[in-house]
């Protein structure tokens, strides 16, 4: 196919599709992003809290949410059938719904967009699940590129301590549809070293900002604010 | 979509709504559990994981394109994994009243790219046959008003806006979809059926095809008969 034929290590996948262009819009979208236990939904609550105390309007959109789906999704991964594919074209189907319904009209009508996880979340999550890289990106290709994309970076030992410590992983969350492993925790820790890596490659594919997610949670948000003044032109 | 090579075959029926493909298959069927074979059928969306969903939402008229596309791209996967290859590799026919090119032809007319509907669907197995149940425009319209008691909202295309008329709706949508199937029958090398024909005509043309391809493979032991 023409447009999926060059290297994985830089935005070259169907050049063409919305993902890979500026978007026009009044609004400014902005997403988090990184593994289970990263601390980015803490952070993009205190953002969210700060702008609107600065006047900003804004709305706040997070991973498998929609009206649409989301209850069928969750239903699904309770009966443990699911193959990669389906799985991915589920979340797509949650994605795809919440863009067409709240993203986008909210950047049309000049908001600001915060999303608790984006289309990278299925890019990193699926690509362990052995799909393949490039399907997943064409699978995508009708999304808003973000004004901005903010990966809490974190070391896979303190993923798994912070997750550890407050319940056990999910079967899906730890990857357990693919026999890594019978035991939950080490296949745990394959799998998010897997989502780890493919987030860490994205890094420069969609010119991530890296955020130090083991820093003090304020000085993480200090430096959030910082960036995000300068994507939104505030004064 | 990727060749199988499973020992089972995978037939299928395309053709807009009204085209009768439903009532071609069952006979189909009936037919080739007679001569012993297994057969196992699979209609368009029908998944247990998500048939329900696309009803529902089809019910308050709420998708947009992508994810319209997006649905049944989904029932599709599921069905294959849960119905399609098991089939497949227990040596049945599967029947499937429609499939992808279904997919290709109305994502496209209602304005998705062409190249991503079909990256999409590069999960699907390539089937062995496949028929394309054709009928012009006009009996096609006078035998959905009929049998139905009317024009359905997403058949007639209402959700793309062409015209605010459902009859001149359906009459540019439906041209639109026969368009893009004649384009891919040829391509792909589909059986074109004229739909008008009596169903029992049709019916002999379907079984002469199969008993062709199923001739073959009975000879070749990968079809198994009891």
């Amino acid at each position: 196919m023409k447009c999926f034929t060059q290297s994985p290590t830089k935005s070259t996948y169907c050049p063409d599709m919305r993902l890979n262009k500026k978007h026009d819009f009044p609004g400014k979208l902005i997403v988090v992003e990184g593994v289970d236990g990263s601390g980015k939904s803490t952070q993009l609550d205190l953002l969210r809290n700060w702008l609107i105390s600065r006047g900003q309007s804004v709305i706040f959109t997070e991973w498998n949410s929609s009206r649409l789906i989301s209850k069928t999704i969750k239903q699904a991964k309770r009966s443990n059938s699911l193959i990669p594919n389906t799985f991915s074209l589920l979340h797509a189907t949650d994605f795809a719904d919440r863009l067409e319904n709240i993203i986008i009209p909210a950047l049309k009508a000049g908001l600001v967009v915060l999303a608790d996880r984006y289309c990278f979340t299925a890019f990193a999550r699926d690509v362990a699940r052995g799909v393949d890289r490039e399907w997943v990106r064409n699978l995508y290709g009708f999304s808003v590129r973000p004004d901005g994309a903010f990966y809490f970076q974190v070391p896979i030992e303190v993923s798994l301590a912070r997750i550890a410590n407050s319940r056990m992983p999910g079967y899906y969350e730890s990857g357990m549809d693919m026999g890594l492993s019978s035991d939950p925790m080490q296949s745990f820790q394959i799998f998010q070293s897997r989502i780890i890596n493919e987030y860490n490659q994205m890094v420069d594919e969609y010119g991530f900002y890296t955020m130090p997610a083991t820093q003090a949670i304020h000085e993480q948000q200090v430096l959030f604010r910082e960036h995000a003044t300068k994507i939104l032109n505030l004064t | 979509m990727h060749n199988h090579d499973y020992p089972g075959k995978l037939v299928v029926i395309e053709g807009t709504d009204g085209v009768g493909r439903s009532t071609q298959v069952e006979m189909l069927q009936n037919w080739l559990q007679v001569e012993g074979f297994g057969v196992s059928t699979t209609a368009w969306k029908s998944s247990q994981l998500i048939s329900k969903v696309i009803e529902k939402a089809k019910e308050k008229n709420a998708l947009n394109t992508i994810t319209f596309s997006l649905l049944y791209a989904t029932d599709l996967a599921d069905r294959l994994h849960s119905t399609i290859i098991p089939a497949l590799k227990a040596g049945h026919i599967v029947l499937a009243d429609r499939y992808v090119y279904t997919a290709f032809a109305r994502d496209v007319v209602r304005g998705a790219d062409s190249t991503w509907v079909r990256k999409i669907y590069d999960f699907a197995i390539k089937p062995d046959r496949v028929f394309y149940l054709k009928m012009p425009l006009d009996p096609l319209l006078r035998r959905i008003i009929t049998t139905r008691g009317g024009l359905d909202f997403y058949e007639s295309g209402r959700d793309i806006g062409i015209s605010t008329d459902l009859y001149q709706s359906f009459k540019l949508y439906q041209s639109q979809i026969m368009f893009e199937f004649e384009r891919m029958a040829e391509a792909n090398r589909f059986i074109t059926l004229n739909a008008e024909d009596p169903v029992e005509a049709i019916q002999k043309v379907l079984r002469r095809e199969l008993g062709t391809l199923l001739m073959d493979e009975t000879l070749s032991g990968s079809i198994v008969r009891s």
